[in-house]
């Protein structure tokens, strides 16, 4: 709190300059001060040496350090060309800033939601919506039709051709009314800058596997009686599948949730009603990773011949396929075999040529065959002579029921959000892992992460003028590793490995337990990285080194 | 999840883990969706026996075995008439291009063709199915012949020249060997032991087995390697002298661009015809026209079903097979779950009678019109004996039954001679029977312009064309005696007659005069009647007759058939179910489920309304936040806004590293979905993929 006024004094003189509110600036500052303190959390912490550099460095920085604080992400390069900083400065967006500070300030109350208000400018609008329908829709209301009247008063006429980029900007990716779904997609996709917010999941501890799974154990579903109805309503279906079965018909579920559950009930089912002469029921669960066409054939086979499977199979599917028709062919008492597939649209199973083939087991006489599938685009799978070969007969199964046999939960969400190696555990599995492994092992990986430590401290000095780039936060985050060649001599420098052949040999051990990353840079090096954050390092390294 | 479900569900054996598995029971006594084993234990004998037919009783239960079983076997019996019908048409439309092709088969060898390959290359065109009918029929034909046979080969098959050919010899043998006679082929020979994929195989299967024909067939060769087809085809007519192929092309687009894709030298080998088959919409126009307008028909589909077949099947590629695939599941829908349909069982008797069977029918629409036009016509008794007595209901409904069924087909009798009439008269030559069955299903024939112009277009036949008209309509109206004697006398007069020119009535043209006359400066035109010749006279009177018939038949089978007493019965008129089997919608589904939950949740407390809510499944909540955001979006907002959800809705159990494991499960589910994907655009920043209704 102490530095901050006098960094923030300068901030506003530029407007005093222009708008000679000397009110303004006195009371601007204490206005100023929460607000810098919520939008950059991280930055209270980590970057004084660096400012007090940079405003060393540059005398006429008040004026840019300003632009610096209150910048869009796009713009966030302008402070350090100061021809571009007056172009950005000329941009009705910066006015509006400006202007919206003012009001601020001559309002001179402590209106709660200013801040926010400001904040929500300042970062495109693009907040949850839902933060918008809580507490804010007063506000926002307010400063929207209030901003426009403002410039508008402010602007020169002159100006006036530039207004509806400014009004561009304040506009919601929500727009008003029904608009057509074409009309919404166009809206949504318009050029220009993706306005979304600069926050991260920075301060958002992420799940682990086991705490995701603790924590699951202990929900329980609101809507719990409704799905169990639901899936009575399904029940009901039974005998009328069955009929259908029984008139050559294969059937496809369709519909939002897991139809594990429904199908191991339809097969009880199945089971129950033939009980005098048990069916034979094939489970397939098209989810299972390494799945095969040839090992489902194969299953199928040995419920129709039982203990007579030859003992050559081949190893086509095709050759299994064929196999399995001939002998149904050979055996005209055959009861008919009830397959029941799992999400038939499931990556494994996905594939056009397993789609085919599985057609085909679907078009022999005497394989009743159900398949569940859960995307929406099901449909695209199948061509029109794949449809005639699987007959089926479609049924909407939602159950929503969620997919916590199917999907590997954890691992989908950090892979979507781009932090993969979070799989072993972070920090801690590294460190097992490491306790495990000979020390050799042990101080390479100490050495790679004193590499990586110094460069990012290299580098954090550039980078904290930018603080709050998610786009350049980003690609340094990426960017930082140390190429293959040098981490190689330093090893050998240390006596850690005395040949490549070694040191290949520990970095593999790594790659095994996902520790590293690796990657080939534009120049054609490999780049090797280690998947944790730069807190994480650190405090990993100083275990390492003090251990 | 209720945790004691999920122990239930799961498997003991730890098989939800396993990809495949053969199911075996996890607990013997208990079934779900069934009582108790207790309670079940009263009526085990009966459950086992029921399995003979998977028709389930009726009528809240209350339906007697008997008749459910007589529902089957009605079903079990009209259907197979109907597929033989089917079958029958399907046969008949593609045998002209058997006998071609079979035909070619038999009469080309490489030594007429002077070694090259005899060639057939088929186009189908959208009629996809009907090239594996041909290759299997005439399969038949070969084998039974025992000439040789046909290895079909799809793309699939044909990935590299080693497969391929490891499967045209395993399926040319298998094909009358069986898969031990090919392995034993494979193994017990003389020499060393050949692999899969050599043609020697082939070549002694052939010499052993005496075989002249191998038919080797492409069914879609546009998706064929073309380097792959040309190293076979130069491999095969190296070995043409040993192996007597004859090659088959199914070709889906010309043969101009099948053989542009081939290297000249190939093309060089091959040498034959070219064969069409025709499309598929004719033919589905046939059976149709057989099933509706049968003369003996019992049960007929009604306007709304036949309207969405052909839309079906015009608007998309379909085959006659998924055509009567469509048409099979419409039987089984009405007779799996309309108790009605016990009534037209042949052997419907007093016996089956059922007082809930009773109230069904009292409950029908049309038995309320029906009651309501005897009330009317003022027979009161007769109403009021079919509401209170039983038996004396069911005999009179089986009696309208069959009356209404009689009409039905008369219906089908007029329609089809609609059809032919507008055929011959040249009024609308490209009407389709469809068109034309599913206005005289609505009941809109009887005043049509279709039959105002059908009955005008008669009045102006001239002899020979009458002749001809008479010679080729339907069943009913060919049988009625009126018809005959009009028949009778038109050949009679013609007898007499014995001139080139034909006769013609007085409202032709022909016989009609123009006349000028200039009146107050204007030119009037005016026909005249000529005089008539006597012939020309009796003709007329013949004619006269004729319209007179039609028009009567007309009036009186064109009726409405909703109109008809127990129409429910015998005919099914239901668009949903067959829409909704055969061209689903599943990702309309999805999305309907994520955005209003509630359609199929049906909720206990009154929260339905369209709000987001804690109370809705997690997915679907995110799923409605991220259809308010744009096409980037900021995860760390999104959980805000998702947390925000729960927060407000002040649950006590609601911490907030639940809602973050819920805020998971349901990222993770739309990731699946396809909805949503990872974006480099900005950190920690997911991107949409899919709008609502695009």
């Amino acid at each position: 709190m102490q530095p901050d006024p006098e960094e923030e004094r300068p901030v506003s003189t530029p407007k005093r300059q222009r708008t000679a509110t000397v009110n303004a600036d006195r009371h601007g500052s204490p206005e100023i001060t929460p607000l810098r303190r919520i939008k950059t959390p991280q930055k209270a912490s980590a970057p004084t040496p660096a400012a007090l550099k940079e405003s060393g460095l540059k005398t006429p920085t008040n004026r840019s350090k300003a632009k610096a604080l209150f910048s869009t992400p796009a713009k966030a390069a302008a402070p350090s060309t100061p021809s571009r900083a007056k172009n950005a400065d000329r941009s009705a967006k910066k006015k509006s800033v400006r202007l919206l500070q003012e009001q601020v300030n001559d309002d001179e109350d402590d209106w709660d939601g200013a801040d926010r208000l400001a904040e929500e400018i300042l970062d495109d609008d693009d907040a949850d919506p839902t933060i918008e329908k809580e507490d804010g829709v007063a506000e926002t209301v307010e400063a929207e039709s209030g901003e426009p009247a403002k410039k508008g008063a402010a602007a020169t006429p002159k100006r006036r051709a530039g207004r509806p980029k400014g009004a561009r900007n304040k506009r919601s990716p929500t727009p008003e009314g029904d608009l057509p779904p074409h009309e919404r997609y166009f809206f949504q996709n318009r050029a220009g800058p993706a306005r979304t917010s600069n926050t991260t999941l920075n301060k958002l501890n992420l799940l682990t596997h086991e705490e995701y799974f603790e924590k699951l154990q202990g929900y329980t579903d609101p809507c719990q009686k409704e799905k169990t109805f639901l899936q009575e309503l399904h029940h009901r279906s039974f005998p009328q599948w069955d009929f259908e079965f029984d008139q050559g018909f294969n059937i496809c579920l369709y519909g939002y949730g897991s139809k594990r559950q429904l199908l191991q009930q339809f097969a009880d089912w199945h089971y129950h009603r033939h009980s005098s002469s048990p069916p034979a029921i094939v489970m397939v669960n098209g989810h299972t990773p390494g799945i095969s066409i040839r090992s489902i054939f194969a299953t199928v086979v040995t419920a129709v011949l039982g203990a007579d499977i030859p003992s050559k199979m081949g190893f086509q599917p095709v050759e299994v396929l064929e196999l399995l028709q001939s002998s149904l062919k050979a055996r005209p008492s055959q009861k008919p075999i009830t397959v029941l597939i799992n999400s038939i649209d499931a990556p494994p199973l996905r594939r056009a040529a397993n789609q085919a083939l599985l057609a085909r087991l679907a078009a022999t006489p005497k394989i009743h065959l159900l398949a569940t599938t859960d995307t929406p685009n099901c449909s695209l799978m199948w061509d029109i002579s794949l449809r005639d070969q699987f007959n089926f007969a479609f049924h909407d199964c939602t159950t929503f029921i969620p997919f916590d046999g199917e999907f590997d939960v954890v691992e989908e969400v950090h892979s979507l959000l781009g932090r993969k190696g979070r799989r072993i555990g972070g920090k801690d599995g590294v460190e097992f892992v490491l306790k495990s492994l000979p020390e050799n092992a042990q101080n390479l990986y100490r050495l790679l992460l004193t590499e990586l430590v110094s460069m990012s401290d290299g580098g954090r000095l550039s980078e904290d003028e930018e603080a709050g780039n998610g786009r350049e936060d980003a690609a340094n985050k990426d960017d930082l590793g140390i190429e293959f060649r040098m981490l190689y001599q330093k090893a050998a420098e240390e006596f850690i490995a005395s040949s490549e052949m070694m040191f290949r040999t520990l970095l593999k051990e790594f790659h095994d337990h996902q520790m590293i990353t690796s990657r080939i840079d534009t120049s054609g090096m490999e780049i090797l990285g280690v998947p944790l954050s730069q807190q994480e390092m650190t405090s990993m390294l100083e275990d390492l080194v003090l251990a | 999840m209720d945790p004691e479900m999920a122990d239930a569900d799961a498997p003991k054996d730890g098989s939800n883990t396993q990809g495949v598995y053969l199911y075996h029971p996890a607990n013997v006594t208990k079934a779900p969706g069934e009582r108790p084993s207790k309670r079940r234990k009263v009526l085990p004998e009966k459950q086992a026996d029921n399995t003979t037919h998977p028709f389930v009783p009726l009528l809240d239960g209350d339906e007697t075995a008997a008749s459910v079983e007589s529902r089957y076997n009605f079903y079990q019996t009209l259907w197979s008439e109907q597929e033989t019908k089917i079958q029958g048409i399907l046969n008949e439309a593609d045998s002209g291009v058997l006998e071609e092709v079979l035909s070619f088969v038999r009469s080309t060898s490489p030594q007429t063709y002077g070694n090259c390959i005899p060639t057939a290359l088929v186009t189908v065109g959208s009629n996809v199915s009907s090239l594996g009918r041909l290759l299997a029929r005439l399969n038949d034909r070969l084998t039974t012949a025992g000439e040789g046979g046909v290895v079909a080969l799809e793309s699939g098959d044909a990935p590299n020249l080693k497969t391929t050919l490891k499967n045209i010899i395993r399926a040319a043998i298998t094909n009358t060997e069986g898969n031990e006679g090919y392995q034993s082929f494979l193994t017990d020979r003389d020499g060393p032991r050949l692999l899969g994929y050599d043609l020697d195989v082939l070549g002694d299967y052939v010499k052993r087995k005496g075989v002249t024909k191998l038919v080797i067939a492409f069914q879609d060769s546009e998706a064929v390697d073309p380097n792959m087809l040309t190293d076979l085809l130069s491999l095969l007519s190296s070995w043409v002298d040993r192996i007597p192929f004859t090659l088959l092309f199914g070709i889906s687009t010309s043969v101009e661009l099948f053989e542009g894709r081939l290297l000249r030298s190939s093309v060089a080998l091959l040498r034959g015809r070219y064969f069409k088959i025709h499309g598929a919409s004719n033919c589905v126009d046939r059976i149709y026209e057989n099933l509706q307008a049968d003369e003996n028909g019992q049960f007929w589909l009604g306007r709304n079903i036949t309207a969405t077949l052909f839309e079906k099947s015009t608007d998309a590629f379909q085959t006659p097979e998924a055509f009567s695939q469509t048409v099979k599941y419409a039987y089984m829908s009405h007779f799996f779950a309309n108790p009605l349909a016990t009534l037209l069982a042949s052997d419907a008797s007093p016996s089956l009678r059922q007082n809930k069977l009773c109230e069904a029918i009292r409950n029908v629409p049309s038995f309320r019109s029906f009651c309501e036009d005897h009330l009317d016509a003022g027979s009161s008794k007769y109403v009021r004996q079919l509401l209170e007595d039983d038996e004396y209901l069911y005999s009179q409904s089986l009696e309208h039954l069959r009356v209404g069924q009689q009409k039905m087909r008369y219906l089908f009798q007029a329609a089809r001679t609609i059809h032919i009439c507008l055929k011959h008269l040249g009024i609308a030559k490209d009407t389709s029977i469809s068109d034309v069955s599913t206005r005289a299903l609505s009941g809109e024939l009887v005043d049509s312009p279709w039959v105002e112009e059908i009955l005008t277009g008669l009045k102006m036949l001239d002899s020979t064309k009458l002749q001809e008209l008479i010679a080729i309509l339907p069943g009913s109206l060919a049988a009625h005696p009126d018809l005959g004697a009009i028949h009778e006398d038109l050949e009679y007069l013609l007898q007499e007659y014995k001139d080139v020119t034909p006769l013609r009535s007085e409202y032709d043209n022909h016989h009609s005069v123009l006349t000028s006359t200039v009146l107050r400066q204007s030119v009037k035109l005016s026909r005249r009647k000529a005089k008539l010749p006597d012939q020309d006279v009796d003709y007329t009177r013949i004619i006269d007759r004729f319209h007179a018939l039609t028009g009567a038949f007309f009036a009186e089978a064109l009726l409405n058939p909703q109109d008809l007493f127990l129409h429910e019965a015998f005919i099914i008129d239901m668009k949903n179910p067959l829409k909704e089997i055969f061209s689903p919608r599943p990702r309309y589904a999805i999305e309907r489920a994520l955005a209003r939950p509630f359609d199929y949740l049906i909720s206990t407390s009154n929260t339905s309304e369209a709000r987001v809510s804690a109370k809705q499944p997690a997915t679907a909540i995110l799923y409605q936040l991220i259809l308010e955001s744009g096409a980037l979006v900021n995860v760390h907002d999104l959980w805000q806004a998702f947390n925000a959800v729960f927060e407000s809705d002040g649950d006590a159990d609601c911490d907030e590293r639940m809602v973050l494991t819920l805020f998971y499960r349901a990222l993770s589910e739309l990731k699946s979905f396809g909805m949503v994907k990872s974006s480099r655009k900005k950190l920690d920043h997911i991107a949409k993929t899919s709008w609502v209704g695009l």
